[in-house]
């Protein structure tokens, strides 16, 4: 059982990961997007914020289980093949950046707009005081973000378990639950919680700190 | 005639723009959302003047304001600062503007992660252009000796008083050398002895780098110490605009009204406001006058302030109504500015 418990935490941190650190990046270059056309953004363009926006919400609202299915022709094209932990991580990442975009675009738009203004009257670029300014008076509210997206991605996760995953969810599901194997899913459940654990207070470590 | 010839000998020179206002807006109009903001304002800034602009909240002063940085658009007419049309700019002329211009704000605005040396340093890392750390180093330290504050540079802002947060906004704001600093408000959250110690050290920064002070503000005692002209607005538009003593110690309906000096007059007699102007604010003039005249007569109120470097004030009497006609030939004897303040008590016939 153990060597099934490590082969599936292996899977489910890979899995992960990996959808965690490409979702952070395009989220939060999505948020950019948004913070910088939104109405109150640095160049408003309301065409393009309504349609990042419609994007946005649409894709948020897909069940991740029909999201996962419809993108199989997607995931066999960026990976090459359709079912297993790699391949996961394409509808993970797709589900997850609308998600993110989200999360980081409302820490930025808690900046005080009294130091974004600040910025611009000593002659700050645009891109200065996004990147200089907003992100970096915002940084430790976006390492609470990533934490949070990396729980919702690791419940997700398990679901991912369906197009053969495999990862801790998989196991207590497919072994535990189907199988009548009681104590597997009670250890598999168990080591998910100490990996929220560990993902959340790694997350309010850092947030402390870098306050 | 004189000043027509320093002109055309400074223009010969080729130093015309060293007589050329600062700024000069022309019936600037702005307007947001069909309701006027701002409504033909037309008034300049000397280079080295401390320039005020007063108001309630929301009579447009600090649109008014971030008009001559570009912080806002205007609508109509036109704002030159420097001989430069700010509506004009392109972005890369209006970012170089802004290096010219330095900006304090009331709530500080500073960053919040940063401590007391990064944000002092950020302006001049922003324009970097090849500053070696050094160079940014040394300027940095220059500019917390000037507000004072070179103990706290590793401290975070969090950490500190209100007025010490004014202080860095103050030394940022002077970071790239401005020509023209704008004040937003900028004593209006601190208590009055810190206001007093901000006050003195933008007075400071006005002569000390020949700076050309623009100055929002709602409260009079800003007004007061620290502005050589100032621009009465309410609604938008400009009701008076001339020399801050001038102004206060003749104050025209608009300003009096915004003065809000409440007294509860005494009932019978007549209320008269005495002015002291510079001349006099030394002599006991009030008591010189009792004794003189031999009558007596209550104090309702007054003031004594501070204008700039001058002690100014006045004082209002009320006198009774058999009296009135010996006090106010009196005060005109003696020069002094007087009026009858009007008063539904008014119990006399006014003197013509």
């Amino acid at each position: 059982m153990t060597t099934m418990l490590v082969s599936a935490l292996n899977e489910t941190l890979f899995m992960v990961f990996f959808s965690t650190l490409f979702s952070a990046a395009g989220g939060f270059g999505l948020a950019v997007l948004l913070i910088l056309t939104g109405p109150h953004g640095l160049r408003p363009k309301s065409r393009v914020y309504a349609a990042l926006d419609l994007a946005v919400n649409l894709l948020r609202s897909f069940p991740f289980m029909i999201l996962m299915i419809a993108l199989i022709p997607f995931t066999r094209l960026v990976a090459g093949v359709a079912y297993g932990s790699a391949a996961a991580i394409v509808p993970l990442t797709v589900a997850a950046i609308p998600f993110m975009a989200r999360l980081v675009e409302g820490s930025l738009l808690e900046v005080d707009q009294g130091v974004v203004e600040a910025a611009r009257s000593f002659g700050a670029s645009d891109s200065q005081i996004i990147f200089r300014v907003m992100v970096m008076e915002a940084l430790p509210a976006i390492i609470l973000n990533v934490a949070v997206l990396a729980i919702t991605l690791l419940g997700y996760s398990a679901m991912a378990g369906a197009i053969g995953g495999g990862g801790l969810g998989a196991l207590a599901y497919n072994e535990g639950y189907i199988r009548f194997r009681a104590d597997i899913m009670f250890c598999a459940v168990a080591v998910l919680i100490v990996v929220v654990q560990c993902i959340q207070s790694g997350g309010n470590h850092l947030y402390k700190k870098l306050r | 005639m004189r000043e027509m010839d320093l002109h055309l000998s400074l223009s010969a020179r080729g130093y015309s723009d060293i007589v050329q206002p600062m700024i000069t807006v022309r019936n600037l109009e702005k307007h947001y959302g069909g309701k006027s903001v701002l409504r033909d304002l037309s008034f300049s800034v000397q280079e080295g003047e401390i320039f005020g602009i007063v108001g309630r909240s929301g009579a447009g002063k600090s649109t008014l304001l971030r008009c001559f940085n570009g912080l806002t658009t205007y609508d109509g007419g036109s704002v030159q600062v420097r001989g430069r049309e700010v509506g004009a700019l392109s972005d890369a002329g209006l970012r170089e503007l802004r290096r010219d211009m330095g900006m304090v704000f009331q709530d500080f605005s500073l960053m919040s992660r940063k401590n007391v040396f990064e944000n002092v340093a950020f302006p001049l890392r922003i324009w970097d252009a090849g500053q070696s750390r050094g160079t940014i180093e040394a300027r940095v330290m220059e500019l917390l000796e000037i507000v004072d504050l070179a103990d706290k540079r590793l401290e975070r802002v969090q950490n500190l008083s209100g007025g010490q947060k004014q202080r860095i906004g103050i030394a940022r704001a002077l970071a790239l050398n401005p020509k023209i600093l704008l004040c937003d408000e900028a004593t209006s959250a601190l208590d009055p002895d810190t206001t007093l110690n901000i006050l003195e050290l933008l007075q400071d920064v006005n002569v000390r780098f020949k700076l050309t002070l623009i100055v929002v503000t709602h409260q009079r005692e800003v007004v007061k110490r620290l502005c050589h002209r100032m621009l009465l607005l309410d609604k938008g538009a400009g009701l008076c605009l001339g020399r801050t003593e001038d102004l206060f110690l003749d104050p025209p309906e608009d300003l009096r009204r915004f003065a809000d000096t409440e007294y509860t007059f005494i009932p019978g007699g007549l209320n008269i406001r005495v002015m002291f102007p510079r001349a006099i604010s030394r002599q006991a003039v009030i008591t010189d006058m009792a004794r003189s005249l031999d009558l007596s007569f209550s104090i309702v109120g007054g003031k004594l302030e501070r204008y700039r470097d001058h002690v100014l004030g006045f004082l209002i009497i009320n006198v009774a109504c058999e009296h009135v006609e010996r006090v106010c030939s009196y005060m005109t004897d003696k020069n002094l500015p007087w009026e009858v303040l009007a008063d539904d008590h008014d119990a006399c016939q006014r003197p013509e």
